[in-house]
């Protein structure tokens, strides 16, 4: 119990440091929100535009309540999950201040990882519970009943936090990668749409060629995005929820191990490096 | 003027000297750019394959104003892409004492100093999604139809720019204003369907406030229809000129607030 | 003589939130940001006259550089006139600029990614430098600051010491009446800030261009300044030249010698012996060495030399003239007042 106290005590002013930051550029978070957001925004006008096209009430199996809830639980989600410590990696290599960290009696992905927690925990506050409570009274002003199932919602909350940390091992990996390629602004670029698109966070696996479908629904992107957002959308049964977070399970091992091989291969590059 | 322009050809040639060494870093942008534009578009074949029309806009249309709106984004990215610097680095670090030292407009030589090549990621989408719409569409066409475009093209390019010189002159009163400059770039993507799918209240924000609808719709619809001249063409050029008459109030009374930084 | 650069009763202020720490604090200044005016330039007053080099100093966050940024113009004063050559350099920016060259030690004005040579081509640009004039100042750079071994490289590539040197003669590619170096040899090895301060010092020999200097690094001021303008808190604290500095410093010496038995210390009593103040007369004992600073207005040399001599067995002893480190490191921390 002492060991976890002090593991927490150790690692507390990162989380601290991390909310601060957010705090402090409050004015950049806010706006980089507003920012994000508007594109579902788009896409919801475009959906209503496809929905007022046509005369079913389903579009490929998705109501246009469905395609609300999809597009902004998506859009929560990609919020959530997205870590970006990966890219201060490839910079503190490039300018040397990792060795800064690795000088520390602490363990550098915790480093980040707490720092980033912090910068979640304000997220949570500030996103997490305006859309949900925004897309579940849409739902409520709808359909006339409350929608949202406490076991799907709880589940959801699981499978978006191994989300994450498969997002976060994920973009450690990026990370030291882009520092081999050197380029950070268009590897950055082609990385984030091909994630989108392939964890369906661009177009829902559903609309895709059955067989593509199959494979993309398999691969560790989909375990990024769509698993969590089909599961709050009650889209699964609760034994095909089972068997989706032991593959997300799964990915976070596979991801986890290749960052600790990257981080090795990395340590020795920099020990070559430096003279 | 004519200084400017040699000056310009300068900047450009070490631009491209500067380019043959980063060729990857270009390329890499590049098709980032454009596998960007190429999944949204898959995303609007799908969508078109179970319908016939977007509330009467058939693809091909909506392909059209879809490539219309890159047109003027492109050369603005082209262009001006030092401008995104100025808010998340240039100014917050002090790097514009540089600018202010010399015997050049300085807003001239911040734009200058850069171009974007990675754009033609955008412009290769652009060109590929007007030469597959434009022949199947019946627009008007006349004698004044490509000098009206080039026209069209020149202020609504302008109307990005001047937006974004705006965004970017904010960081000399708060030392960094990038993120700003991000907000207004997501509003650009409202420009890329047509405005008639919007509620009320966003059709009001992107024709006169964020004048973002004159930049590709309401020009784009001109040459698809060829009605309403006067609105379409008239406010693209009064948008253009106005926002650009505010960018260099904006930078200029900025410019008497820097505060550098450091000791 | 006329003067190349008139300052009267120049101030900057500036704005700053004071945040309280702590999480609270960040919460605090979220809704109720404080502010505070902060003076970083006071009332300075000089003159620099056509040809001069000037010395300017002051401890960190003096504000010698906010002052340097106003006689750019790349700062808006918040009150007062500097004049250079009889322009407002916040006037006609554009044109006033021509005049003058402009380093900043910490930060290259150079471009990053292009070859040496393409920035000066790209300067010659925008200063408007004529082919054939562009050409003989090339050479002339060229020899006092031997750019030849570096000038097709990447700025990227170069090191320090080259690059300060890229960035001087950048900085006088227009011939300016004018020149501005802010730290221009921080960081660097003791030849290279040689050579940067021989070049320097031809520049100023041989075109007569006007100097103004900041820097932390004494040497360069002894070796370059016939004058010097002190600043601390925005105020400035002396203005005169380095005689002068010693002089009013009062006249200060160290006696130097090594104890032949180290016990025999106890003996020396300098305060009580000729009853002076702790300001006046102090030693220090370093190992065998004792180091004895005095003021010779209170205690003469004889006297202090005969009383050590009798007092204690001495194996090599001189007297020092004090150092202008030695006082400039005072007057820094406040030790001293002029």
């Amino acid at each position: 119990m002492s060991r976890v106290k002090r593991f927490f005590r150790t690692y507390k002013p990162f989380t601290r440091a991390g909310m601060q930051e957010l705090i402090a550029y409050r004015a950049n978070f806010i706006c980089f929100l507003i920012g994000e957001i508007m594109s579902a925004f788009i896409m919801y006008f475009v959906w209503k535009a496809v929905f007022l096209s046509t005369d079913s009430e389903t579009f490929m199996g998705f109501t246009m309540e469905d395609m609300v809830v999809y597009l902004f639980i998506t859009f929560l989600t990609g919020y959530l999950t997205y870590s970006d410590g990966a890219f201060s990696v490839g910079e503190e290599i490039v300018d040397g201040s990792i060795a800064m960290r690795m000088i520390k009696p602490c363990s550098f992905e915790m480093c980040f990882l707490f720092q980033e927690l912090g910068n979640r925990i304000i997220s949570v506050a500030m996103i997490f519970v305006p859309i949900v409570a925004g897309v579940e009274i849409y739902r409520y002003a709808v359909s006339g009943m409350f929608r949202l199932q406490i076991g799907f919602f709880l589940l959801y909350i699981v499978s978006l936090l191994i989300a994450y940390m498969i997002s976060f091992y994920f973009n450690v990996c990026y990370g030291f990668m882009a520092f081999f390629f050197k380029n950070l602004w268009g590897t950055t670029l082609i990385k984030e749409t091909v994630v989108g698109f392939l964890s369906g966070a661009v177009i829902p696996l559903a609309f895709l060629p059955s067989g593509l479908a199959a494979v993309l629904n398999f691969l560790p992107f989909a375990s990024l995005s769509y698993t969590p957002v089909m599961i709050y959308m009650g889209m699964y049964s609760y034994g095909e929820i089972a068997w989706r977070i032991g593959l997300q399970l799964f990915w976070l091992l596979v991801m986890y191990g290749v960052s600790k091989l990257v981080w090795r291969s990395a340590v020795k590059h920099l020990a070559v490096q430096g003279g | 003027m004519m200084r400017y322009i040699r000056l310009h050809r300068i900047f450009i040639a070490q631009y491209l000297k500067k380019l043959m060494e980063y060729k990857t870093d270009f390329l890499l942008g590049a098709i980032g750019l454009l596998l960007t534009q190429i999944l949204q578009i898959a995303f609007l074949g799908i969508v078109f394959s179970q319908i016939p029309a977007l509330i009467g806009w058939s693809f091909a249309e909506v392909l059209f104003i879809y490539g219309f709106s890159l047109i003027a984004k492109f050369l603005d990215h082209l262009f001006t892409d030092n401008l995104w610097m100025v808010g998340y680095r240039i100014i917050r670090k002090g790097e514009f004492d540089k600018y202010l030292t010399r015997p050049i407009n300085t807003l001239y030589h911040v734009i200058a100093e850069n171009f974007c090549v990675d754009a033609f990621g955008e412009a290769l989408t652009c060109i590929l999604l007007l030469l597959y719409s434009i022949p199947q569409l019946n627009m008007p066409f006349h004698w004044y139809t490509i000098p009206l475009l080039l026209v069209v093209i020149v202020f609504a390019t302008l109307i990005y720019s001047s937006l974004k010189i705006i965004t970017a002159a904010i960081s000399f009163w708060t030392k960094a204003s990038g993120h700003i400059t991000h907000m207004l770039y997501m509003t650009n993507d409202f420009s890329k369907y047509p405005v008639s799918i919007y509620n009320k209240a966003v059709q009001t924000v992107i024709t006169y406030v964020i004048p973002f609808a004159f930049t590709a719709y309401y020009p784009a619809s001109y040459f698809l229809t060829g009605k309403d001249p006067l609105f379409c063409i008239g406010g693209t050029v009064i948008a253009g000129t106005v926002l650009f008459a505010l960018a260099l109030f904006v930078w200029n009374r900025g410019l008497k607030a820097y505060e550098s930084a450091g000791s | 003589m006329d003067n190349m650069i008139y300052v009267e009763n120049l101030r900057k202020e500036f704005k700053k939130i004071i945040k309280e720490p702590g999480i609270k604090g960040s919460v605090k200044a979220l809704f109720k940001p404080k502010k505070e005016i902060v003076k970083a330039v006071d009332g300075i007053s000089f003159e620099v006259p056509r040809g001069e080099i000037l010395g300017f100093i002051g401890p960190n966050g003096a504000g010698k550089s906010t002052v340097i940024k106003m006689l750019t113009g790349i700062l808006m004063p918040t009150s007062g006139t500097c004049l250079i050559n009889g322009k407002n350099p916040q006037a006609d920016r554009k044109n006033y600029v021509r005049e003058i060259g402009v380093v900043f030690g910490q930060r290259t004005q150079l471009w990053w990614d292009l070859a040496l040579r393409e920035t000066y081509a790209v300067l010659k640009e925008i200063y408007q430098v004529p082919d054939e004039q562009y050409k003989k100042r090339m050479d002339f750079l060229n020899e006092v600051l031997e750019l030849d071994s570096f000038i097709t490289s990447p700025v990227r590539t170069l090191s320090l010491g080259q690059r300060m040197r890229a960035d001087i003669a950048a900085s006088l590619l227009h011939s300016p009446k004018v020149l501005f170096l802010d730290e221009p040899t921080i960081g660097l090895d003791v030849v290279v800030k040689e050579n940067i301060r021989n070049a320097i010092k031809k520049i100023n020999e041989e075109e007569g261009t006007t100097v103004i200097l900041t820097t932390h690094d004494l040497a360069d001021i002894e070796l370059l300044c016939e004058r010097i303008v002190m600043i601390d808190k925005g105020k400035k604290v002396f203005d005169g030249g380095l005689t002068e500095l010693k002089h009013n410093f009062g006249d200060i010496r160290t006696l130097e010698f090594e104890l032949a038995g180290a016990p025999d210390f106890q003996l020396l009593d300098f305060d009580r012996h000729f009853k002076a103040a702790e300001n006046d007369i102090r030693a220090e004992l370093d190992g065998n060495m004792v180091r004895v600073r005095f003021d010779t207005a209170k205690v003469s040399v004889e006297e202090i030399i005969s009383y050590t001599l009798q007092t204690v067995h001495v194996k090599d002893l001189n007297i020092k003239d004090v150092e202008i480190e030695e006082i400039i490191k005072q007057l820094y921390r406040r030790e001293v007042s002029l």
